[in-house]
């Protein structure tokens, strides 16, 4: 079995950001979708950490750390509205999101 | 031979820390938490200003006035770095600054009347307005892509809730989340690209670049980044890390093919917040193109100018377009601030045309920027005194008819903000819309023109059907339609917001006759 | 400032001023307004006189200029300036008559909320002034648009049938016409590097630097497009017809009468001497659009039942005329059409407002319902038999010395004897569908409609505050007539000094007709501007 080198990861990282991109595109679920997010936003981490490693420079691993506080924020106000949505509609699906039309 | 200690590296380190240069942006944080403090612990009030929303309008009031006087008093004609090379100091971050108080000031007038008709929490509002325009103020000063991520994402968490500020409606919550969902997708590919440019600047000859100078730099730096971009311009990587760094910037801009959120969030946000996406969001965009296409991205940009040029049309296209087909006011001048954002593309495009001699077509970008901003936010501040019922979304064209007759001081002062969004002499659009075509021709756009004027030609169409239901008779009804629910009640309370409109409206026909000294700096 | 200087500043602002005024505080004072209102439209009327009278016509520049310099934008050359020269007072005193006479006629018309009409009204006459008034191009263009707004709000309030729809549509044409000019006049700001944005300014630079002949091409097609949708040219005339019937009367006199020679005069005063070679090769196609003014529009216009859809289509029609003057690229030809638009500009405005009064009088304005209306309206018939003939182009009126020149100019240049011929027929068109409606109107028996409509009403002829409107115009327009020289030596004065300073042959022979009186030194050209610097083709391109 071959070595592990760095493109290894960064192929699995950019098949991470494309999951969740599809992910968010074509999911149903508004859930899903914020998970969704969550999963481009490591699989960006990942590619980070991995030209970081790789160059022996620090700038990339403290990038993950900002990115992964603002992923934190995002998906509590997400989860908030969209607890705040639920209440009101009573569904999670994105087509029951349809109240503002032209 | 001198060896540095710990403490001498941190102390030159520190040095480099120059917090008085961001004094605006601190003082505004302050406020913002003074704001909240106050709505949380002071009086309790009933009456039709709370304490903490006049605070807020006043600290802003403050900020704007000390920060034009500083600046023009004392001249800062510097460009410095600091905190390392983490920001940027220099004539746009002034500019900038103005730019997004002057925003925000107006912002929170508005939303004072908003909270007090909708009886909603007033702290919040004010606290996240401030904090986004710190972040805005930020952005547009950052030189590094660490600083460009964290200040944007600042702005947008900030948004998110603003947008979805009305938690009683159900329009409102949905469009804070369309608007969370395709922010935090179009962050997350400008992420990618920032990864892509910092993979490859990290070790170059790994993906097939050539190295640039010294290994001790900060590789995320613009600097930096020029330099890499500078050397290869080919490299495949860095140009996908180029594209989706813009494709990220655009979801900011409204630019074709990520307008799609436009005319629904605007839809769904209140009104004074969709004046703030309008022209702060949009604002802070442009900068932020301006900063990138002018700086790092240099190298590239023989790749970009026809991308920039086919994106710039379709918008204008896209825009105009659709724009005509709209019944609700906010979605139509959303989507015609998607056209804007297309004229000024063209504009950027200019400014990357010429190579060293930038500055007349980014004077037309801040010009133009602070004509719309002018513009807006008097369309916006018009909105604001509609009074409905229950929710704030739906202003259709019906609701505006015969206003001449009604209101008519309302109305000549919307119809100064129309024809300037439009670009109708003798208003202010139409001098930025000369400019424009001026530096265009210059640049040898010639198609791009040819959709400008097209697009003008289009916009005529549903900025004067605006204008039509205003001023000309309503068409009769038939008696079994229901009547449209007369908005323009509750006119008593809007001292500061007739003001601002009042001024607005002079400034903009000022400024179509005689540019002074704005003229003269171009 | 001289006297002169400061009538010539307040004849563009004091209409603005008064309209504000108005907005501010008077706008439910109906009688105030009107009084307001006399002295928005009488001093532009005074100011046009006495300037016109004081102008000297040997005089190839400009007089009472006004030179504002510190406007802004001055990277783009633009100023403040305001001048007279030979073609622009003429055409400053007509937009002085035409408008008191449209306001007059405003003030005693039987509008609503007419404190707003006469504000809006205001607003344009001081646009319309300002139009001829101003020699920088940037603020020509601007004087223009400042008129969009308020016609955009007039036809849609206070205008016709179908008013909503029309004013929107002619909106967007005009614009689309605005904007294709302004694109000419941003490419030529471009290409020329002058220090003004002004005609001598921008003469003295072409005169060092030269224009490339293609450049010249396109530059000139853009703003022959551009101007010429803006005036009507053919295909681009459908606006005109369907805009000026549906608009109230007073913004149809306007517009048709003043507003729609902006065009006209930006091609003959920028655009031709500017660019000759541009002018030479689009020469051909103008003159061939021009006869689908003349011989199609025509025909459109004799088929015409209503009266003021008859008048516009006529003036568009009149339009082809002055476009044919133009493609000839002579002087004659050009000094032509400039007569043909002092004249045609109080002709057509004189129709529209007979056309008002005899709707007042006959209930409606399609012809065949009309007749023997002569009988008791004789006064009326009078004025409307001049301003037929006027129309028709019959010796007497200013209108046949400007067509006269212009088929002059066809015929001296071989070639053009076919567009001559065609052009000729013009004449009788305009002779059939002016003499049958004078017919169908005055004279015959009257139609059932009409006894019906006039059955419990007294039809009164014209009474003095109807007839000072009318005669205000028709005075000039018979001494336009009776004595042209008063007005030609200026502009030929002007026209040749121009048109000569690019192109060296002196394109066009001024040859007088034997039959008008002598006209002392026309043969002296007057110096180019530059002696020692000689024009080079081949310059950038």
């Amino acid at each position: 079995m071959e070595n592990v080198t760095p493109s290894h990861y960064i192929v699995l990282s950019l098949c991470l950001f494309s999951i969740g991109f599809l992910g968010v595109l074509l999911r149903r679920n508004l859930l899903l979708m914020l998970m969704s997010l969550e999963l481009m936003l490591n699989g960006i981490n990942l590619a980070l950490v991995t030209f970081s490693r790789s160059s022996l420079n620090l700038d990339g691993s403290i990038f993950v750390f900002f990115i992964m506080t603002v992923a934190a924020a995002e998906v509590a106000v997400g989860l908030a509205i969209l607890v705040a949505l639920f209440k009101k509609r009573r569904s999670v699906f994105s087509e029951d999101m349809n109240v503002i039309t032209n | 031979m001198e060896v540095m200690t710990n403490m001498d590296a941190f102390q030159v380190f520190a040095e480099d820390n120059m917090w008085r240069q961001i004094w605006p942006e601190l003082s505004l944080v302050l406020g913002a938490v003074l704001v909240l403090l106050v709505d949380l612990f002071g009086p309790k009030q009933q009456k039709k200003s709370s304490l903490s929303g006049s605070l807020a309008v006043l600290i802003q009031a403050f900020l704007l006035v000390y920060h034009l006087l500083d600046y023009l008093l004392l001249n800062h004609t510097f460009e410095r770095s600091s905190f390392s090379g983490m920001l940027c100091h220099g004539f746009q971050g002034d500019i900038a600054r103005t730019f997004f108080l002057l925003a925000s000031l107006c912002v929170s007038i508005m939303g004072n009347r908003y909270l007090f008709l909708n009886r909603s929490r007033v702290g919040e509002f004010h606290h996240l307005t401030m904090v986004a325009t710190a972040g805005l103020m930020l952005l547009c000063q950052s030189n590094n892509f660490i600083v460009l991520f964290v200040a944007l994402e600042t702005v947008a968490l900030a948004f998110y809730p603003l947008v979805a500020y009305n938690t009683n409606s159900e329009k409102s919550l949905e469009a804070g989340l369309k608007y969370l969902i395709f922010g935090a997708l179009s962050s997350a590919l400008l992420l990618l690209g920032i990864v892509f440019l910092y993979g490859v600047g990290s070790n170059p000859e790994a993906w097939g670049a050539s190295a640039t100078y010294d290994n001790s730099r900060d590789y995320l730096s613009f600097e930096y980044v020029g330099d890499l971009l500078f050397n290869n311009p080919d490299n495949l990587f860095l140009r996908g890390g180029v594209v989706l760094i813009l494709s990220g910037l655009a979801f900011k801009i409204g630019a074709a093919p990520f307008q799609i959120w436009v005319a629904d969030v605007y839809h769904g946000s209140p009104t004074p917040i969709t004046a703030f996406l309008a022209v702060s969001s949009k604002a802070a965009g442009f900068f932020l193109l301006l900063t990138l296409v002018n700086g790092p991205f240099f190298g590239v940009s023989d790749f970009l100018l026809p991308l920039i040029g086919v994106v710039a049309t379709f918008t204008i296209l896209f825009g105009n377009l659709a724009a005509c087909t709209q019944q609700n006011i906010k979605r139509m001048l959303g989507l015609s601030g998607v056209a804007h954002a297309g004229y000024l593309l063209v504009a950027v495009m200019a400014s990357m045309h010429f190579a060293g001699d930038s500055d007349r077509a980014v004077w037309v970008v801040y010009f133009y920027l602070f004509i719309y901003l002018f513009a807006s936010i008097l369309i916006f501040a018009v909105m604001s005194l509609a009074h409905f019922e229950n929710t704030d979304e739906d202003q259709q064209f019906e609701h505006y008819q015969g206003l001449l007759k009604k209101h008519p001081w309302i109305a000549l002062s919307l119809l100064v903000g129309i024809a300037s969004l439009a670009g109708i002499p003798p208003f202010g659009g139409f001098i930025a819309k000369l400019m424009l075509f001026n530096v265009a021709f210059e640049a040898k756009l010639h198609w791009s023109m040819v959709s400008m004027v097209l697009g003008v030609v289009i916009s005529i169409y549903y900025y004067f059907g605006w204008i039509r239901e205003i001023c000309f008779q309503p068409k009769p009804k038939f008696d079994d339609e229901e009547k449209d629910q007369d908005l323009w009640l509750r006119l008593d309370q809007i001292g500061l917001i007739k003001f601002t409109i009042i001024c607005f409206a002079v400034v903009s026909f000022v400024l179509g006759i005689w540019q002074g000294p704005f003229g003269d700096a171009f | 400032m001289s006297l002169q200087q400061i009538i010539l500043l307040g004849s563009i602002f004091i209409p603005a001023f008064s309209a504000i005024v108005i907005l501010l505080f008077f706008l439910n004072n109906e009688r105030r307004a009107k009084e307001i209102a006399y002295v928005a439209f009488i001093f532009p009327f005074a100011a046009g006189i006495i300037l016109f009278l004081n102008f000297d016509p040997l005089n190839d520049g400009y007089s009472h200029e006004i030179l504002f310099e510190r406007m802004g934008l001055h990277e783009l050359g633009i100023t403040f300036h305001l001048g007279l020269n030979g073609v622009s007072a003429p055409l400053f005193a007509m937009a002085g008559v035409v408008g008191m006479s449209a306001g007059i006629a405003a003030i005693h018309s039987n509008a609503d909320r007419k404190s707003l009409y006469l504000a809006l009204l205001s607003f344009m006459q001081s646009g319309l002034m300002g139009i001829f008034a101003s020699v920088d191009i940037f603020f020509y263009y601007l004087f223009h648009e400042f008129a969009l707004i308020p016609t955009f709000l007039m036809i849609g309030i206070w205008g016709g049938r179908d008013r909503r729809s029309i004013a929107l549509e002619i909106t967007i044409y005009l614009t689309l016409g605005a904007l294709i000019s302004l694109g000419g006049l941003v490419a030529l700001n471009v290409m020329v590097d002058s220090a003004k944005f002004d005609f001598p300014s921008l003469s003295n630079a072409i005169l060092s630097d030269g224009l490339g002949s293609s450049t010249q091409n396109k530059i000139f097609g853009l703003l022959l497009f551009g101007f010429g949708i803006l005036v009507a040219l053919f295909p681009f005339h459908t606006w005109a017809a369907r805009g000026y019937e549906c608009a109230p009367t007073s913004v149809s006199m306007l517009h048709a009468g003043v507003l729609k020679k902006f065009g006209l005069y930006g091609l003959i005063q920028i655009a031709l001497p500017l660019l000759p070679e541009g002018g030479q090769s689009w020469g051909a196609y103008i003159l061939w659009l021009a006869l689908g003014n003349v011989l199609f529009v025509g025909a459109v216009t004799i088929a015409q039942n209503n009266l003021k859809s008859m008048i516009g289509n006529g003036s568009v029609m009149h339009m082809g005329y002055c476009f044919l003057g133009l493609g000839v690229c002579s002087s004659l030809g050009a000094s032509g059409a400039i007569m043909l638009m002092c004249a045609h500009g109080l002709s057509v405005s004189l129709m529209f407002l007979l056309s008002h009064y005899i709707h007042l009088r006959s209930g409606s304005l399609e012809m065949n319902e009309m007749g023997g209306l002569g009988g008791q309206t004789p006064i009326l018939a009078c004025f409307f038999a001049a301003a037929t003939f006027a129309t028709i182009g019959l010796p007497g009126f200013g209108n046949f010395w400007g067509e006269f020149a212009i088929f002059l100019s066809l015929g001296a240049q071989e070639g053009h004897f076919v567009f001559l011929v065609l052009a000729a027929l013009g004449i009788i068109i305009s002779a059939i569908f002016g003499l049958r409606a004078m017919a169908r109107i005055f004279y015959g028996t009257k139609t059932d409609e009409m006894i019906a409509y006039q059955k419990n009403k007294k039809i009164s002829d014209l009474r003095s505050k109807e007839i000072l409107p009318a005669a205000v115009i028709l005075l000039p327009l018979l001494l336009l007539g009776l004595w042209p020289k008063m007005v030609s030596d200026g502009i030929d004065t002007n026209v040749s000094s121009q048109l000569s300073i690019l192109n060296e042959e002196g394109v066009g022979d001024y040859a007088l007709p034997p039959c008008c009186p002598p006209q002392v030194e026309l043969k002296k050209k007057a110096p180019p501007l530059m002696d020692s610097i000689k024009p080079e083709n081949g310059g950038n391109d």
